[in-house]
């Protein structure tokens, strides 16, 4: 008897044993499946990373100059030299070159001038101070004083140019732009033209005015000249120079430092040159700016509505057929939500806000245009789903338990929505603004209709009262990009520029999740310790 | 001679308005359209230990909440009956509930703490009613973990989250947050169904302490615990009252065959 039973758990344990095998492959299967395209993704998103780093980090790296001498075989006249920038090393570039060349003369090796590639030490970078670059070869400053072959004077020149330059700003804003309204005074006041004080006035800004002029001929006559790569001289005015350099002298240390001060630049100033070069302060703080305000109207909002589809509303069919509505708002193309914002938003509700409060300024509109507000409300309703999914996904989790408790000592509902059961539901609002922040830092159709524009004249911040104008017309690095990647092709400045942007933004959106996930680690810290 | 222990057992049939702190007049209640409390009728006799004894689903849980009126937060709930408490129907239209649930303590089978500081936790209550002044709060917390047995264990960690308390200290934290609150009732369901033996036993000793500031009625599975502490016991069946009177009769000699069936274990 015990034999056979033996027998039996024998053939049992044999029986499972096959089956546990067998589950073991098809884990092993499954297991390798999900792995693979796990590490496609990530192979996929890292050289995302990494391509848009490389190109993004060229725009801050100094650039090696290389003198270009091409030799024509046909046409002495194409005989030309030419200076050319290139961050890769020289036989990566000759190749480069070589390519480009080819496809210059359309694929046609044989009509394909010769050319010598030499890298010269003495060639400065001149950065302007409108955003331009120009390369030459030192030859001589030019002051007022007379002519010196020494470029250490540079420095010396350069602040006797600034102090003019003073003087200058002084006699403009002190002097000019007084008499210049006391003019316009007298000529309100309909004062002959003969008159006296009018004469006086005259003379006095006639004498400003001769001063003034002096000084900028004066000004001008101080510039560097520079000679090309054929040899011939070019001017710069010192006034124009930013900084200037010898990039190929640079030493690893230089370059991290000039690379550093061009980060600053990048993140402090206002793009120059048609956004090719400068800057992209404005476009970082409107987004920034855009997506907090986003951030307040959605938050609020969401979880309102997730609290009355989750705690309120009845559980019938009018209910579940919001849900669906709500879910299925979060697959609406951005564009629509851009077209429905300019629509309702800025000419509707925007309208009514200039003829009702605003008519004095009709027509030119106040809020009856794009601006910062529309955005953020557009960009406020399009993440609105995301939100309420998320804020109803916290309030699911929240223990019956705990509800029970706090009616049980004497809590009404709204008491125990606001004191038991939000707090615990926080960490899920926070996964719906993280979710709705990175989409809002990133989109881009919606936004070119309700009011992020390519350039800004003024930051929606500023010193004048109400200090937010939330009406203006804002940058965001979105729109930035997608203007620059269509206008600047063929710049290699303007596209490394994009790269760079494309880089911040990037950055933005990392740095921003990062912060919410920080504020709900320590909701869920606080109140999931369960 | 006969009266070895000074226990007084009044006599339920002859209980003045003064002794009674529930009045439960042909109360029924349909849960889900099924009838779960079927014309149920019975004075719950004041400062004084009350058992609920039956099967699972005998209805015994919904009698308790319906004495705080929390079944009202159930979907598809309707009820006719009355309970009187202080001379007024707690089911009356101008009853206003929020308050009657700070009289009627409850504290549920599975301990519940809010995830908050201890001290905070037995706040609670007050806070909502809105008192705010710190050296009351500071007074009623001392006392009410006092009463709830549980001050010694927690007095150097009042501001550490209460989800760090053993299962049984989070137990008597939640007496004790619906103790601060001075109720005339306290509402317990199966207390100690999630505790072991020793906690269990901490429970009962506080429960047999609890009746001296309120009066008490308790859910439970355990016959031998209903028999510990409870004064009085009422076996529910299928939602039907079947027996109700003073423990010691109920549980020695039963008047009633279900109740003596159940009790000596033969269904159930």
């Amino acid at each position: 008897m015990a034999k056979a039973n033996k027998k039996a758990t024998d053939k049992e344990m044999r029986k499972s044993k096959k089956v546990i095998l067998n589950a073991q492959q098809k884990q092993a299967v499954s297991s390798f499946t999900a792995g693979l395209s796990a590490a496609i993704l990530l192979i996929a998103l890292i050289s995302l990373v990494v391509f848009i780093m490389i190109k993004g980090t060229a725009y801050f790296w100094p650039a090696n100059v290389f003198k270009v001498t091409t030799i024509s075989a046909t046409s002495p006249s194409d005989t030309g030299q030419v200076f050319v920038k290139s961050s890769v090393d020289q036989a990566e570039f000759i190749s480069a070159l070589e390519n480009r060349l080819e496809t210059q003369f359309s694929g046609n090796k044989a009509s394909m001038p010769e050319f010598e590639v030499e890298q010269p030490t003495k060639v400065y970078q001149i950065n302007l101070l409108n955003g331009d670059e120009k390369l030459g070869v030192f030859s001589r400053l030019h002051t007022q004083s007379g002519q010196y072959e020494d470029i250490q004077r540079l420095a010396k020149i350069k602040a006797e140019v600034n102090l003019l330059q003073a003087d200058l700003r002084s006699i403009q804003d002190e002097q000019l732009t007084v008499l210049h309204r006391k003019i316009a005074n007298l000529d309100q006041k309909n004062v002959e033209q003969g008159a006296p004080a009018r004469l006086h006035e005259l003379e006095l800004f006639d004498y400003w005015q001769s001063r003034a002029d002096e000084l900028s001929s004066q000004i001008e006559q101080y510039s560097i000249e520079f000679t090309d790569a054929m040899g011939n001289p070019f001017r710069v005015a010192v006034k124009n120079t930013d900084t200037l350099f010898l990039p190929n002298q640079l030493s690893l240390g230089d370059k991290f430092a000039y690379s550093a001060s061009k980060i600053f630049a990048f993140v402090s100033e206002s793009p120059k040159q048609a956004s090719t070069s400068g800057g992209v302060f404005p476009a970082l703080f409107g987004t920034v700016l855009m997506v907090l305000i986003m951030a307040i109207i959605v938050a609020p909002f969401g979880a309102m509505a997730a609290i009355y589809l989750h705690e309120y509303a009845p559980n019938n069919k009018l209910t579940s057929i919001i849900r669906i509505c709500v879910s299925n708002m979060a697959g609406v193309p951005s564009v629509v939500y851009g077209v429905f914002g300019l629509g309702f938003f800025v000419y509707f509700l925007g309208g009514s806000i200039d003829s009702i409060f605003f008519s004095e300024a009709l027509p030119s509109p106040t809020f009856g245009t794009p601006g910062l507000f529309w955005a953020a409300l557009t960009m406020a309703l399009l993440t609105l789903p995301v939100v309420i999914v998320s804020t109803e996904e916290g309030l699911r989790r929240v223990p019956e338990g705990l509800r029970a408790g706090s009616y049980a000592l004497g809590a009404t509902k709204i008491e125990t929505i606001l004191k038991t059961v939000l707090p615990i539901a926080s960490p899920g609002i926070m996964t719906g603004v993280i979710l709705a922040v990175a989409r809002a830092a990133g989109e881009v159709a919606p936004l070119i209709l309700v009011g992020a524009v390519k350039f800004a004249p003024s930051l929606p911040v500023d010193s004048d009262f109400p200090f937010l104008h939330l009406e203006r017309q804002f940058m965001h690095l979105g729109v930035f990009i997608y203007d620059g990647a269509f206008h600047n092709q063929t710049n290699t400045q303007g596209s490394s520029m994009m790269f760079a942007s494309c880089m911040l933004l990037l950055l933005i959106v990392f740095v921003l999740n990062l912060f919410a996930i920080i504020v709900r680690k320590r909701l869920r810290d606080r109140f999931l310790r369960l | 001679m006969l009266k070895l222990f000074e226990k007084e057992t009044l006599a339920l049939e002859s209980l003045s308005d003064e002794q009674t702190a529930l009045d439960v007049k042909n109360l029924s209640v349909r849960l889900n359209d099924s009838l779960v409390l079927d014309n149920i009728s019975m004075r719950i006799p004041k400062n004084k230990i009350t058992a609920m004894i039956g099967q699972s689903g005998c209805g015994k849980s919904t009698l308790l909440s319906s004495f705080n009126r929390m079944n009202e937060l159930h979907q598809h709930y309707a009820y006719s009956g009355e309970v009187i408490m202080d001379g007024r129907n707690i089911y009356s239209k101008k009853e206003n509930v929020a308050k009657l649930r700070t009289q009627v303590g409850m504290v549920f089978q599975r301990p519940n703490p809010f995830p908050m500081s201890i001290y905070e936790n037995v706040c609670f209550g007050l806070r909502i009613q809105g008192q705010s002044e710190r050296r009351e709060l500071d007074e009623i917390v001392e006392q009410s973990l006092r009463h709830a047995a549980l001050w010694d264990e927690v007095k150097d960690r009042l501001f550490e989250s209460a989800l760090l308390l053993s299962g049984g200290q989070q137990q008597r934290l939640v007496i004790a947050r619906a103790l601060a609150l001075k109720p005339e009732v306290l509402l317990l369901d199966e207390p100690t169904s999630a505790l072991d033996p020793l906690t269990t036993l901490h429970i009962e000793e506080l429960v047999s302490q609890l009746k001296h500031n309120c009066t008490v009625i308790i859910v439970t599975h355990n016959m031998q615990q209903a028999a510990r502490v409870s004064d009085y016991s009422a076996f529910l069946h299928q939602g039907q009252l079947i027996e109700y009177s003073d423990s010691d009769s109920l549980f020695t000699m039963p008047e009633k065959k279900q109740t003596e069936d159940y009790i000596t274990g033969r269904y159930g």
